[in-house]
């Protein structure tokens, strides 16, 4: 096997027990002849040595009189072309992490704990649903248009098997008192003098009207609609065919049958969110027992680290923020928090999206970090998704997305749905719609797309949110929501609206049983 | 009253009351709906008192103890009434002591607020646990509207009522003492109180409190410990009694313990701890106040005088601390004239103008050109002190300003049309010049005096008081003493001891000591211009250069420059800094700096008269070297590269040491200030303009055309020019004919209203109230009806009837239905005439003109355009001197009711004279009223006067014009207040004082800011907000984010408008000003002519809702704002008792409900011409029976009582000289009340005799109407160009960093419109192209869902991307912080984001654009 790309390199680096600096891995990859540069390395490695220096690399390949050309540029190219490697096809067994803690005489006092021995060719990760760099939307109407049918279409298959649909002009046309069912994304909600649910469901024909009556027990889903999801009716047809009586309702949503996919091994996951670097509030000393927590030999298994979106505070956020924020400069935030990155350990995968604090467009689906912020986030490969992503962990998909619609949820709907202190509750019915963010037109934006990123299409079996900075968690279906809490302390404005977050915590996930564990750190 | 105020007061009546005879001769021939002037009266406070109460006798009691004690004893009066029944009819013990409660409240609130009757629930007879009985006393939270006296006084009188009835003392249990200090404390954080007792104190209170404190549960927020107590109803706060408790009793117990003394009954001596603060008190309760006294500063006033070492240890010198409260919410187009006290601005003068009275700032004419005219009379400014906001007025007899001229000539220009002719080559405006400010103006905003400039007012005093004979050289020709040359200046500071003459004392303050120290190191090296001018040498005799000295300003400008006698130094950075900073006039070349007049200024370095000096630098003091540190940054934070270190930026005490006398500040205080609103004058017409008020439907298309509709049919089967609609129904008594007209169209017998029940058709006979409610259905019953009516045979009778033809005019243009109750249609001849004359009908029937407000006390002919023989005949016979007035030029005494009309309002006011003679001779066929036929003989005609939103008018009489675009009329012409207003349950979105942003009611808005607010004979309630608090609202381009100047609160009417915009709905009062989108753009229009399917523009939800978006429509310039139709409009009945209003900073729109909607306009009056309003005012044509009657005259003062107008107007000073301890106490920063006793202000001649008279000013200006008539804000085009405009005159202004505007701007209006656009389009609604229905969300099939037409988007991308790269360039010109540029850059990428298409990039926005 050539050892060509630095994932290799580390790989076989680690199946020989050993852990190497970043750049000598580099240096390895760059050599004319990587395999024999890491045979030699290792041979002359000094007894007492743990991990592969640049220097020694540098000195073995000094010997062998082939200077490597460890340039900064060529070193990202190598590094990213590992990470692509490893995204299209993640069957291939290798790590993909290029890095191994930074340095074992580094100037952060804990990674001289050394490395982990961790077996990184057992990783596979793989993510869908990325729209990063495939943004084609131009903000034309017709592309409003194409996100919104194609939600229908995509929900709309999902309820077929459950009614026979009938299109809303050829509903109008049938004979008042048949039984007729729909499938229709929902464009008004209304209640009517006496007390009954107005609904009105379109499809790609027109809208129709259809009634649930107030005494009826499904009138309780009304409750739970969201302008704008999808979901199917049955019922019987007025006199007059202009209205349908709703006798049952449908939601998308998971099938009680679902089964999570688990890992073959024992691994963990750490799924954390809202970091919020550059905040004075930024809990430092949480984030630094949580890193240092993350050598010990009880987090051994911990291999993935998903963070939910909000890794810094962002800049203009809100009016005067910047009397708020510790570190002004934006770019500068995204510097801090990969040296915050850097603590966590160097064979540790990271996946990341973006949130509402994030220095990318607020409008939903929000694209993975450009070019500029990717430059400055150099720890760990800083791969960034879409928000939303789906993340598929060694066999078990985690829906990772940041959160903004979690609000809205709390908004609109009743208390025991859905509340700030029960923020997994919101997130089960967004699985039961089967869409991170249906309702358009108000907290929620939406940036239009080929297609609509934000439909659940596939089952998870985990769903990851944040945003709202409370830690819940709970399982719909067997699909495990987990919301968790953030790196920042209460604000004064969550003081204000009294707010208390969830500051500090790391939920740990058992891949090979989908167990959560929740640490404290703050 | 004097002679021959009594007699001004009967002229205006005598002409009122023939004008009255006129009116009411033709109102009982016309088609009026009353055959006579319309006109009700006003009520007294012991009345309105018993109304709220609904207690029987209360007013008589009150009336009858007014005279005798104060109102607060009349309150403890009135319980012993109570307890023994003979007032109020009251059987139980608790009746008695709710009954005296609720009146001791109403007492001190005057009747007008709700606290007596909302504020207090009810009072109980509770057991205390020994057996015995207590009061308990049930407040709600609008006790908070009674403020905290009256609150406290409440529990005072409960308790006293007790005493008297014999009951026991609350004994409070332990877990309720605990309960309330919890309580208080979590009241406290959740809304927040005026006061926050300490834990120890409350429960002090709650201990020895004699009766129970209660009330209802104001908040969900619940206590967590103390719950579920026995006697305590709820868990929740209970906001009345947290306020009773902390803001009525902790806070006032001082105020209690006053009564308490006087009364046997009642006995708190625990008042005397909680006062003395024994118990945990900070004793912080009453310096609430801005601080703006520095710590040290106050006894500072001597502290400079020639630098004595006695003081060493004050820092610096007196000075008010800056404020930049002003610069907040800096608009695009609106420049900043200074920052906060910032050297280069206006300097403080201390002074009233003639024409200067409250709120108004006197600016010379010159800086108002020079800032490119974008100050004019009357233009509105917020400034940093003392007040928030001043009208500019301009004052010629103070200095004006300094500028460089590109040539490099320093001069100081004190005319306006030398302004003029140098504008165009001004490099830089060094100094503003002069900011007359008056004393009432500190005293009206309790504000700390600030040391003043050392002018010549100020000097003769000091000079005079060195023992100058002042009188003597006052009346000596050859001494000009606020003119001296610089010879006798300098004769007189040696001579008599005295400061130096303030013409040749520089403002050395401005100037470091080091600077001073190269100033006079140049003047060491500095020649004086010999005769030819070509050689310069060391002057060879000391007295002829000092003549030289003295004579040389008027010689200077020639080439070489330096002409004979001029001074001449090598230029160095430093002393040319120096010179600038100083003031002195100069002029300069590549290497030289010549200065012409210098004399004073070398004896002040301490230099001979042969430039010789006997000290260096090292030899000034310490103090003197490092004087005024405090200085060191200004208020934004702002740091002058100039000025270098912090120490020894002050160089007076320096300038003193070395001088041989003494050297006062010249203007130790400077005031920053930003343009705020432009100033108005113009008609006011509805929208669209009507010229009668009769209903046509719609068939006179959108220009609501008569002449169209008498043409419009339907179909072609109808016969053309007949339309139905909603009119009276009504019918003669005498011949019994059925006519939907006022009149009887048979007999001419005024015909009656008939009621008809719309369900059973059976007319009712209306009750005595006027309800007339069917009998049998108990459904009211309408007076109106849908008929047709035929507006072709109505509008030819209507011409025949005037002798009119269609060719007198161009469109005649009706309403489409009527608004009033009965809908009465107005004659159709009288808009036949308005149309001829071109004026139009405000929704009364009457002609408007709207102007901005400015005071004036005096006036020459002259200036007014008026002969003064025609001012001698309306009673103006002596000047403000006593001499008989015979020119054009002297001054006079302006009488309170006359007004002085702008150009725009009297040609208005001679086009409405045309228009009410003919009416009155074509249409009632009596003689003509006015027959004018020049604009002089407007002189001495009587109008009405009215300030916005109230429903009185007050009588004025013309005396004059200016070409100003203002109204002048004297102080107290100015009535109150009314605002129009919201529902209390308005929801409105608002970011409060702490920075958080809320969405409540207005209600809980208002009510938790009424601290302690001022009050008006209607029962308003307005307290002034620091602006602090802001709601999002609408500007010219587009929505943002605009501080609130005042809330206030208002009687409810009869009727609101309910106005339902998608789900959300809104109730306003039917005047209240709504924004309505149209074509053109947003226009504002009277809630009462809303109708269904206008679209309005929508809140899109600015930084925090999340409401939806809509149509967009251009508010001007292209910015563009979403809209939502209205669905439905109604007039409802008023089930509040109040409602609720903001004042908004500058836009006076906010967003309410999602809806864009307008506030109230502030400071305009508006006239109307008397016969006008006599004849063509009718309460019947406003809206809904009393519900639209805010700003109708429904009542008429004819002569103005000084006592009861606005204090405001009170607190103007009326001296022509301010006394020297005025000035020296304004060294000390005294409070103004402190300096009460030497100055003199209206308030002291009310009720005397010379309460109509002497007002006397400090200060004169030639023309009232001097600089520009209109600020170049209204002459300038587009958003941008203003925008440039603003910015390159920030450069130019030494006071101004430019830096700080730019980033205001982007901060507060570029970037909300960018970040607010992009988050429409991204929740944005789309509309369909063809038949303009709007749709929440994209319809799947793409198409309209009503009519399948084309559909598209609301918001485009170019509303999005619009700003961005102004925004950006404006950054990087001007140099805004790299935050600010780096939220631009990543917006910037944002919208490309959204925008852009990765597969196919474009290089940069520009490209894509």
């Amino acid at each position: 096997m050539p050892l060509s790309t630095p994932a290799r390199i580390v790989s076989e680096l680690a199946s020989r027990g050993y852990n190497a600096e970043r750049e000598a891995v580099t240096k390895l990859a760059d050599a004319p002849d990587p395999e024999r540069a890491l045979d030699r390395a290792v041979e002359t490695m000094p007894d007492d040595a743990l991990k592969l220096t640049a220097g020694h690399v540098e000195a073995v390949l000094d010997r062998a009189e082939s200077r490597a050309d460890a340039t900064a540029g060529s070193q990202r190219a190598a590094e990213q072309e590992n990470g692509e490697t490893a995204t299209r096809d993640p069957s291939v067994s290798t790590g993909t992490d290029s890095g191994v803690s930074p340095d074992a005489g580094g100037d952060v006092p804990h990674e001289t704990k050394g490395s982990r021995d961790v077996d990184l060719s057992k990783r596979a990760i793989e993510v869908a649903n990325d729209m990063t760099g495939n943004s084609t939307g131009t903000g034309e109407y017709s592309d409003f248009v194409s996100v919104f049918r194609d939600r229908y279409e995509k929900l709309a298959s999902k309820l077929r098997g459950r009614v026979n649909h009938r299109p809303t002009d050829a509903i109008e046309n049938m004979a008042g008192g048949s039984e007729a069912a729909l499938i229709g994304m929902v464009s008004d909600i209304r209640s009517t003098a006496s007390g009954h649910w107005l609904v009105e469901l379109e499809d790609t024909n027109g809208t129709f009207p259809c009634l649930v009556m107030k005494d009826r027990p499904i009138a309780d889903l009304v409750q739970q609609l969201l302008l704008d999801e999808v979901i199917a009716v049955d019922g019987t047809l007025a006199d007059d065919s202009g209205i349908l009586f709703v006798d049952s309702l449908h939601f998308p949503d998971v099938p009680r049958t679902h089964s999570p996919s688990t890992a073959d091994r024992h691994v963990q996951a750490a799924l954390i969110s809202d970091v919020h670097v550059g905040s004075q509030e930024f809990m430092a000393d949480a984030w630094h027992r949580f890193t240092d927590w993350l050598h010990t030999a009880e987090a051994e298994h911990v291999e993935y680290l998903l963070i939910a979106g909000d890794m810094v505070e962002g800049v203009g956020i809100y009016p005067d923020q910047d009397e708020e924020l510790d570190i002004i400069d934006i770019y500068e935030q995204y510097e801090q928090f990969s040296e915050y990155l850097k603590e966590v350990p160097g064979d540790m995968e990271i996946r990341m999206i973006p949130g509402n604090h994030d220095a990318v467009r607020l409008a939903e689906p929000q694209p993975g970090f450009d070019e500029e912020l990717r430059d400055i986030m150099t720890a760990h490969d800083a791969t960034v998704h879409s928000n939303p992503a789906l993340v598929t962990v060694e066999g078990v998909t985690v829906l990772m997305y940041h959160g903004v619609s979690l609000d809205e949820v709390i908004a609109e709907l009743p208390d025991e749905e859905a509340s700030y202190d029960d923020p997994h509750k919101a997130m089960y019915q967004l699985l039961k719609k089967r869409h991170v963010a249906p309702q358009y037109g108000g907290h929620t934006r939406l940036a239009p797309e080929d297609r609509d990123y934000l439909v659940i299409e596939e089952v998870p079996d985990v769903f990851h949110t944040g945003h709202v900075h409370k830690l819940g968690w709970g399982k719909y279906h067997n699909v495990l929501a987990l919301n968790s809490g953030c790196w920042q302390a209460q604000t004064d404005f969550q003081k204000s609206v009294n707010i208390d977050p969830d500051a500090g915590f790391a939920p740990i996930l058992d891949l090979d049983t989908l167990d959560m564990t929740v640490r404290k750190f703050a | 009253m004097r002679e021959a105020d009594e007699q001004y007061f009967e002229t205006l009546e005598t002409e009122l009351e023939s004008a009255m005879d006129v009116a009411q001769r033709a109102r009982q021939r016309g088609g009026d709906p009353k055959p006579e002037v319309e006109i009700p009266t006003a009520r007294d406070m012991a009345d309105r008192v018993e109304n709220i109460l609904g207690i029987d006798g209360v007013a008589e009691r009150v009336r009858e103890l007014e005279g005798q004690m104060s109102r607060e004893e009349a309150a403890l009066e009135l319980v012993d009434d109570f307890v023994e029944g003979t007032v109020g009819d009251y059987d139980t013990r608790e009746g008695k002591v709710e009954g005296a409660v609720r009146t001791a409240v109403a007492l001190l609130t005057e009747g007008v607020v709700a606290a007596p009757i909302e504020g207090i629930d009810r009072v109980e007879l509770l057991e205390n646990d020994d057996g015995t009985e207590f009061i308990n006393v049930y407040y709600a939270g609008p006790i908070r509207s009674a403020g905290g006296t009256a609150q406290a006084l409440s529990v005072l009188v409960a308790d006293y009522a007790r005493a008297l009835l014999g009951i026991d003392q609350y004994k409070a249990r332990e877990e309720e003492i605990g309960r309330y200090a919890e309580e208080i404390d979590l009241y406290d954080k959740d809304t927040g109180l005026q006061y926050s007792p300490k834990e120890k104190e409350t429960k002090f209170i709650a201990e020895h409190m004699p009766i129970m404190l209660d009330g209802e549960a104001t908040g969900d927020e619940e206590v967590s410990g103390y719950r579920d107590l026995e006697r305590v109803d709820s868990n929740s706060a209970r906001g009345g009694m947290c306020l009773v408790l902390a803001e009525g009793i902790a806070l006032k117990a001082p105020k209690i313990q006053r009564y308490t003394r006087n009364l046997d009954e009642v006995d708190w001596p625990w008042l005397q701890d909680l006062i003395d603060g024994t118990i945990g008190k900070d004793g912080e309760a009453d310096s609430k106040d801005d601080g703006d006294q520095s710590d040290d500063a106050s006894e500072d006033a001597d502290g400079d005088d020639g630098g004595d070492e006695d003081s060493a240890e004050q820092a610096g010198p007196p000075r008010v601390d800056p404020a930049k409260k002003y610069l907040r919410d800096l608009i695009a187009g609106r420049p900043v004239f200074s920052h906060p006290s910032k050297s280069g601005g206006f300097r403080l003068r201390y002074g009233r103008a003639r024409n200067h009275g409250f709120a108004t700032a006197g600016v010379h004419p010159a800086t108002m050109h020079l800032v490119d005219d974008f100050l004019a009379t009357g233009t509105q400014i917020k400034t940093e002190r003392p007040g928030k906001a001043a009208g500019v007025v301009p004052v010629d007899t103070i200095e004006g300003p300094t500028v460089r001229l590109a040539n490099g000539d320093v001069r100081r220009i004190d005319d306006a049309e030398e302004a003029l002719e140098v504008r165009n080559g001004v490099e830089k405006i060094l100094d503003l010049g002069e900011y007359l400010v008056n004393y009432g103006e500190f005293v009206e905003n309790n504000h700390p005096l600030a040391p003043a400039s050392y002018t010549v007012e100020w000097w003769e005093q000091d000079f005079a008081a060195a023992g100058a004979d002042v009188q003597a050289m006052r009346d000596s020709p050859t001494v000009d003493l606020a003119d001296p040359s610089a010879e006798e200046a300098l004769e007189w500071a040696s001579e008599y001891d005295a400061p130096l003459h303030p013409k040749y004392t520089y403002l050395w303050h401005d100037v470091t000591v080091d600077q001073m120290g190269a100033l006079a190191d140049a003047i060491d090296e500095g020649q004086v211009a010999q005769t030819d001018g070509a050689r310069e040498t060391r002057p060879p005799d000391a007295s002829r250069n000092g003549e030289r000295g003295a004579s040389g300003a008027s010689r200077r400008g020639s080439d070489p420059r330096a002409a004979d006698g001029d001074l001449v130094l090598p230029r160095t950075d430093d002393a040319q800094a120096a010179l600038e900073r100083l003031l002195v006039e100069h002029v300069q070349d590549e290497d030289r700096l010549v200065v012409p007049d210098w004399l004073p200024l070398v004896r002040t370095l301490g230099f001979d008269r042969s430039l010789e000096r006997e000290w260096t630098i090292e030899d000034l003091s310490d103090r003197a070297k490092t004087y005024g540190e405090q200085e060191a940054a200004d208020a934004i934070g702002y740091v002058d590269d100039e000025l270098g270190d912090e120490a020894g930026r002050n160089a007076v005490l320096a300038v003193n040491e070395v001088s041989p006398f003494e050297i006062r500040e010249r203007a130790p205080t400077r005031i920053g200030n930003r343009m705020g609103r432009p100033e108005k004058s113009e008609r006011r017409d509805l929208s669209p303009a009507v010229h009668t008020l009769f209903p046509i439907g719609e068939a006179g298309g959108a220009q609501r055309s008569v002449a169209d509709a008498t043409k419009h049919a339907d179909s072609m089967s109808e016969t053309p020019g007949r339309v139905d609609v909603e009119v009276a129904r009504r019918r003669c008594p005498d011949c019994g004919t059925e006519t939907h007209e006022a009149r009887c169209p048979e007999c001419d017998a005024v015909a009656e209203t008939v009621y008809v029940c719309p369900d059973c058709e059976m007319e009712v006979e209306p009750d005595e109230s006027g309800r007339a409610e069917c009998g049998r259905c108990e459904t009211l019953a309408s007076p109106t009806q849908y008929t047709e009516l035929d507006v072709r045979e109505i509008y030819r009778d209507a011409l025949q009837s005037v002798g009119e033809r269609e060719t007198a005019f161009d469109t005649l243009k009706a309403v489409k239905g009527l608004t009033s109750e009965e809908k009465l249609p107005e004659p159709m001849e009288k808009g036949i005439l308005r149309a001829k004359h071109d004026v139009s009908a405000f929704k009364d029937g009457t002609v408007r003109y709207d102007m901005t407000d400015l005071p004036v006390t005096a006036v020459r002919p002259a200036e007014l355009d008026v002969d003064p023989d025609r001012l001698r005949h309306l009673g103006y016979e002596t000047d403000i001197h006593g001499d008989p007035l015979t020119h054009a030029d002297q001054l006079v005494e302006l009488k309170v009711q006359d007004i002085v009309l702008s150009d725009g309002a009297a040609e208005h006011m001679l086009q409405t004279a045309a228009f009410v003679d003919d009416l009155l001779e074509q249409y009632y066929g009596l003689e003509p009223y006015y027959e004018f036929d020049d604009r002089e003989e407007l002189v001495g005609e009587l109008v009405f006067g009215m300030a916005p939103h109230t429903s009185a008018a007050t009588v004025g009489r013309v005396v004059g014009f200016t070409s100003a675009a203002v109204g002048y009329a004297h102080p107290y012409f100015h009535a109150a207040k009314r605002r129009n207003c919201f529902h209390p349950e308005t929801k409105v979105w608002y970011e409060d004082e702490a920075d958080d942003w809320h969405y409540g009611t207005i209600e809980e808005l208002v009510e938790s800011r009424l601290d302690d607010p001022e009050t008006d004979d209607f029962g308003t309630l307005v307290e002034e907000l620091d602006g602090d608090l802001a709601v999002p609202s609408l500007g010219d381009d587009g929505p943002c984010r605009r501080p609130v100047e005042a809330v206030s609160r208002h009687r409810a009417p009869d009727h609101l408008v309910r106005i339902e915009v998608g789900d959300r709905t809104l109730r306003v009062t039917p005047d209240h000003t709504m924004l309505r989108a149209g074509e053109s753009g947003v226009k504002e229009v009277r809630a009462s002519e809303i109708e269904r399917g206008d679209a309005l523009p929508a809140y899109d939800g600015g930084e925090t809702t999340m409401t939806g978006a809509g149509a967009t429509v251009p508010v001007a310039d292209g910015a563009g704002v979403p809209t939502d139709a209205v669905t439905a409009v109604e007039y409802v009945e008023s089930d509040v008792e109040f409602v609720y209003c903001l004042t908004v900073a500058d836009t006076h729109r906010v967003a309410v409900e999602g809806t864009y909607v307008g506030q109230c306009d502030g400071d305009e009056d508006c006239v109307m011409l008397l016969m006008d309003g006599l004849l063509n005012f009718s309460k019947s044509y406003l809206p809904n029976k009393r519900g639209g009657q805010m700003d109708a005259p429904l009542v008429m003062s004819s002569r103005i009582d000084p006592s009861e107008i606005d204090d405001e107007a009170h607190n103007m000073d009326i001296m022509d000289r301010y006394p020297r301890e005025f000035y020296e106490a304004t060294r000390e920063l005294a409070d103004p009340a402190e300096v009460e006793d030497i100055m003199t202000i209206a308030e002291e001649t009310l009720g005397t005799d010379r309460e109509y008279t002497d007002f006397r000013h400090t200060h004169d200006t030639t023309d009232l109407a001097a600089g520009p008539d209109l600020s170049a804000y209204k002459t300038l085009g587009s958003m941008e160009e203003k925008m440039d405009a603003q910015l390159s005159l920030s450069r130019k202004l030494r006071a101004v960093v430019e830096s700080d505007v730019a980033e205001r701007i982007i901060e507060y209006h570029f970037l909300p419109d960018l970040i607010g656009n992009l988050r429409a389009f991204s929740r944005q609604e789309v509309r369909c192209l063809d038949c303009g229905e709007s749709f929440r969300r994209m319809p799947l099939t793409g198409d309209c869902r009503e009519c399948g037409g084309r559909v598209n988007l609301t918001v485009h991308e170019g509303s999005v991307t619009k700003y961005i790269d102004t925004a950006i360039r404006v950054a990087d010109e001007f140099g805004a912080r790299d935050y600010t540029k780096q939220r631009l850059k990543i917006l910037e990428t944002k919208i490309e984001s959204v925008f852009e298409n990765d597969h196919n990039k474009q290089s940069g926005i520009a490209d894509f654009m």
